[in-house]
């Protein structure tokens, strides 16, 4: 606009052809090279040039978007980045700096590949637009019920939904991965020779002690806690704190039995063993009666134990009606009362008389990994990791119990590992409602359930003693393809599971 | 924004065209022919236009897919049908003598019947159409494999007689329009000119803003057949289909479905919600009701009441009644104001002889045969699958509120498990509960998956 004024003299005009005859001069050749240069970093040959990590390039070609029957080959940046008009140039030099800063400063070895490959991670870097970009048509006629059924889901959702909540391993392929088909073999292979047990566990007295699931080779510690009061909650100085941890208040509890382990997957599926139904209208609603036939879960889709392996692993997976189902199942079998831990039980047996934020040692601050200057030198982490199994050292998946030490109550992985659904409903504002504090139960009535306890994926921060949070039946089912979706399996949630109480008073006559 | 962004690729297009072809053919006299284009309006034809010889295939050759058959002949040049199929001899039989009637023989080698027929029906290369006339319950089925074997298709309604039905019908819908495959269906109302013409008029404000809506269809009792010696379940049942759940989805289903379309297409939407009552006082063979009153709630404090009843001697008549803000409408020809003054009808043609006719020259069962046919020959997209998919679920909604006796949402109908019928179609007895629906009682109300099984 300026040269347009100055126009007006002769020699403005002049100034302004040397500008743009300079202007052409400059710009083909930059366009030119730049253009090239664009092309030049988007082949696949230059991302795996950085890219050597284990399983990236091996992974993408046994993938379908490589291995396919019509021959097509995807190239790297058709998912790694936008497509070109949505943002393809600011995604390109984002995480072109990202890459290079990676390359030279970071270790390849020490970089956590299975954390970027949970689903929440890989939406940082594959694009849904990109996916669009290709797959236009959502409805091919050969698409199978079930297919149709997502798509219609994924086409009128009001809720935020990925192509990748369905479609994760796609671009690389991942032999553990949850095969996306129902699997009613689930659970039928039984393997151990040994006689199974004829009889549950007899309790003469308040101690610590096995219960062995009759019929079968599966057992579990019952530990004794005492009664006892202590301090609920976190104080407004805890560092990391939420607000929904307080007040704290004392709160009483009478004696109870905690299992020493979250219910493993040996536990669990002996439940599921004895009592799945592959209808899925028998499931029967929660209730304290007494009932002679236990109906159980459905046949799950896919894997449920993510390809982890099951064993002494927790059990994942499971709706949080699908739990007290078990603890239904499992006081019929034992001839005793287990239930799900209450809140209140749950705080209690995690602090093992302990009143600071962790049952062990350290500061949530200093052990937390958010932050820019925890991303670049990483927090000290000789004690927890011992302790706890958490983002930093589970390598995005559970472990099995062996791997941590137990807490002052002699309980494992009440911090880690995998968070732990409790009875009570939740409410952020229980705390300042509860003025009693004995055996609190939680509000009377509510939508979604406490879960007490990190997991795998947690930050420090979350597994503080006093740390709270609740179930989410809506995301946690967001992809489940059935309508009405599964009561008894959760299909996005792979990090929950959940531990079983047994009280004194259930076994009448002592 | 994510839905817009991703339907772009759905025939955005063919729907503007058929719309300003609808607009053209409907009224040429109207100043306003860009919004007139944006209401997707189906063309209002003389007649289909020539082209290719086109051959259908009727599935389904009962009264009404006979029917549907000789208007599909009717609607325009070159037009055949080439292929039957029917669960029962007699009745393909019947349908072939009434074709070799008209001199149009159909080859013996090109009727099917069993309940397989369709498949081999649909093999036949030559056939480009099939006309789907069958039952409501077997309808997802057959237009899943219409569309697998690249067939073009006039779709009867009801188009379900369940969710799971409706579901598979919106997901074929969609597979359909992906390759270009034509659909129509049977809510003629929405083929009829005096219908358009009014629907244009309340569109421009003729009315204001709706306020509320009606919907009936009262009628006498319609045909039952009794069992006869020699008959299994199976065979009874398909028989007598229309009084069945599981078969005929009840009469808001099968006759209603038509004024509750009419009330979905004028309001733009479906409700949000039912509730409402129904019974049976009269009936003699089957497990339905014979009447339905049911509030559909359309959200904003728009409600329209729906009823439904096939008993002799009582207050009977079928038809809508849209309020507005400013007036009224029949929905079919006149707008009245609000103090019941006529304010516009439509102009019905002369006969020959010069006097006023009072229906439309054309019949609505050709009408939109016409379309299909000229959908197919000049590529002017049509398919409605999913809005009646839509209406036939909003009538699923409304039965299972009355079943029930419970407000059932459009969320819960449109997810719902509901799959009435038994798992295996074949000839021979059927294990199945055949109870009338008592609303507020335990049959429903205490699982989730509400009714499998167990109202039919």
């Amino acid at each position: 606009m300026k040269l347009i004024s100055k126009s007006r003299k002769p020699s403005g005009r002049l100034v302004r052809f040397w500008f743009i005859f300079l202007g052409i001069c400059i710009s083909i050749p930059l366009f030119y090279t730049g253009n090239k240069l664009l092309k030049m970093t988007s082949t696949d040959e230059y991302c795996m040039s950085c890219h050597i990590h284990p399983t990236a390039d091996q992974s993408w070609k046994m993938s379908t978007h490589y291995n396919n029957k019509s021959g097509v080959i995807v190239s790297c940046s058709e998912c790694h980045l936008p497509p070109k008009g949505h943002g393809y140039f600011f995604a390109k030099a984002k995480h072109g700096i990202k890459d290079a800063y990676g390359f030279y400063f970071k270790d390849s070895t020490k970089i956590d590949w299975e954390k970027k490959k949970l689903l929440e991670n890989a939406k940082g870097f594959v694009y849904e637009k990109s996916c669009l970009e290709c797959h236009r048509n959502l409805f091919p006629v050969t698409l199978s019920v079930n297919g149709g059924n997502a798509h219609l889901l994924y086409t009128t959702s009001t809720d935020p939904l990925s192509c990748l909540n369905c479609h994760l391993n796609v671009g690389h392929y991942d032999r553990n991965a949850a095969a996306h088909a129902h699997d009613t073999s689930f659970g039928i292979t039984v393997t151990s020779n040994e006689p199974p047990f004829a009889e549950p566990a007899k309790v003469e007295s308040f101690e610590s002690f096995t219960e062995m699931i009759p019929g079968t080779r599966v057992s579990f510690r019952m530990i004794a806690l005492p009664a006892g009061s202590f301090n609920m909650g976190s104080s407004e100085d805890e560092p990391l704190r939420d607000p929904d941890e307080g007040p704290v208040r004392k709160v009483a509890l009478p004696k109870f039995w905690i299992a020493e382990t979250e219910v493993t997957w040996d536990e669990y599926m002996a439940f599921f063993r004895a009592t799945s139904s592959q209808g899925r209208t028998e499931g029967q609603a929660v209730s304290t009666k007494k009932t002679d036939a236990i109906s159980g879960a459905t046949p799950p889709w896919g894997a449920p134990d993510q390809g982890w392996g099951r064993g002494s692993r927790p059990a994942i997976t499971m709706s949080w009606y699908a739990a007290n189902v078990y603890c239904q199942w499992l006081s019929q079998v034992t001839g005793k009362h287990y239930r799900l831990p209450t809140e209140a039980e749950w705080e209690y047996a995690c602090r093992g008389e302990t009143v600071t934020p962790y049952f062990f040692e350290g500061n949530p601050k200093k052990l937390s990994s958010e932050g820019f200057l925890k991303k670049l030198f990483g927090p000290d982490t000789s004690l927890i990791g011992s302790r706890v199994v958490y983002n930093v050292n589970s390598g995005s998946k559970t472990m099995e119990p062996s791997f941590v030490k137990a807490n002052p109550f002699g309980l494992k992985n009440m911090a880690g590992n995998v968070a732990e659904f409790c009875s009570d409903f939740y409410s952020p504002d229980f705390y300042k409602a509860d003025s009693t504090g004995i055996n609190p139960a939680g509000p009377a009535k509510g939508q979604e359930h406490v879960i007490r306890g990190g997991s795998f994926k947690s930050d420090a921060k979350d597994l503080r003693s006093a740390s709270r949070d609740c179930t989410k039946t809506k995301a946690w089912l967001v992809t489940d393809p059935q309508m009405p979706k599964s009561k008894w399996w959760y299909s996005d949630c792979i990090d929950v599971g959940f531990r079983v109480v047994l009280v004194i008073d259930s076994i009448t006559g002592k | 924004m994510k839905n817009i962004d991703r339907r772009k690729f759905i025939g955005k297009a063919a729907m503007a065209g058929i719309g300003l072809a609808g607009a053209g053919a409907v009224i040429t006299s109207c100043k306003r022919k860009t919004e007139v284009a944006d209401l997707k309006l189906p063309p209002v034809l003389k007649g289909a236009p020539k082209g290719k010889k086109l051959r259908a295939g009727l599935i389904g050759s009962g009264d009404r897919g006979t029917g549907a058959a000789i208007n599909f002949i009717s609607s325009g040049p070159d037009l055949e049908i080439i292929a039957l199929a029917d669960v029962f001899q007699d009745k393909i039989d019947a349908c072939r003598q009434r074709f070799a009637s008209f001199n149009l023989p159909i080859p013996a080698e090109n009727c099917f019947t069993g309940f397989d027929g369709y498949k081999k029906l649909m093999a036949l290369p030559d056939v480009d159409i099939v006309l789907l006339a069958t039952p409501p319950q077997f309808r997802p089925e057959h237009f899943l494999e219409a569309v697998k074997m690249n067939k073009h298709v006039f779709l009867e309604k009801p188009v379900a007689v369940d969710p799971v039905g409706i579901r598979s019908v919106i997901t074929s819908a969609k597979k359909a329009e992906a390759i270009g495959l034509n659909v129509v269906t049977g809510t003629q109302r929405r083929h009829q000119e005096d219908y358009i013409a009014t629907y244009i008029q309340v569109m421009n404000g003729a009315i204001g803003t709706i306020t509320s809506a009606k919907a009936f269809w009262n009628q006498n009792h319609v045909w039952y057949r009794e069992r006869e010696p020699g008959w299994n379940d199976m065979e009874y049942m398909i028989r007598n289909w229309n009084n069945f759940c599981w078969l005929c989805g009840d009469h808001i289903l099968d006759t209603h479905v038509h004024n509750i379309d009419v009330i979905n297409w004028f309001m733009g939407r479906h409700p949000e919600k039912a509730i409402g009552y129904g019974g049976r006082a009269r009936r003699v063979t089957g497990d339905q009701y014979d009447f339905f009153s049911v509030d559909f709630d359309y959200g904003n404090g728009v409600s329209s009441h729906s009823m439904c009843r096939q008993i002799d001697s009582c207050a009977n008549g079928t038809g809508e009644l849209i309020m507005g803000t400013e007036g009224y409408t029949n929905c079919q020809n006149t707008i009245w104001d609000l103090k019941g003054n006529v304010k516009w009808k439509f102009e019905y043609p002369k006969d020959e002889n010069g006097n006023q006719m009072e229906t439309i020259l054309i019949p609505p069962y050709v009408q939109e045969h016409m379309h299909l046919v000229y959908a197919i020959r000049t590529g002017n997209y049509v398919n409605e699958a999913e809005q009646t998919a839509i209406s036939t679920l909003t009538a699923i909604m409304g039965r299972t509120a009355a079943y029930t006796g419970r407000a059932v949402t459009w969320d819960e109908i449109f997810k719902s498990d509901m799959d009435l019928g038994p798992q295996t179609i074949e000839m021979g007895p059927v294990d199945m509960v055949f109870e009338t629906p008592v609303p507020g009682t335990s049959v429903i109300s205490n699982v989730k998956p509400l009714y499998k099984g167990q109202i039919i």
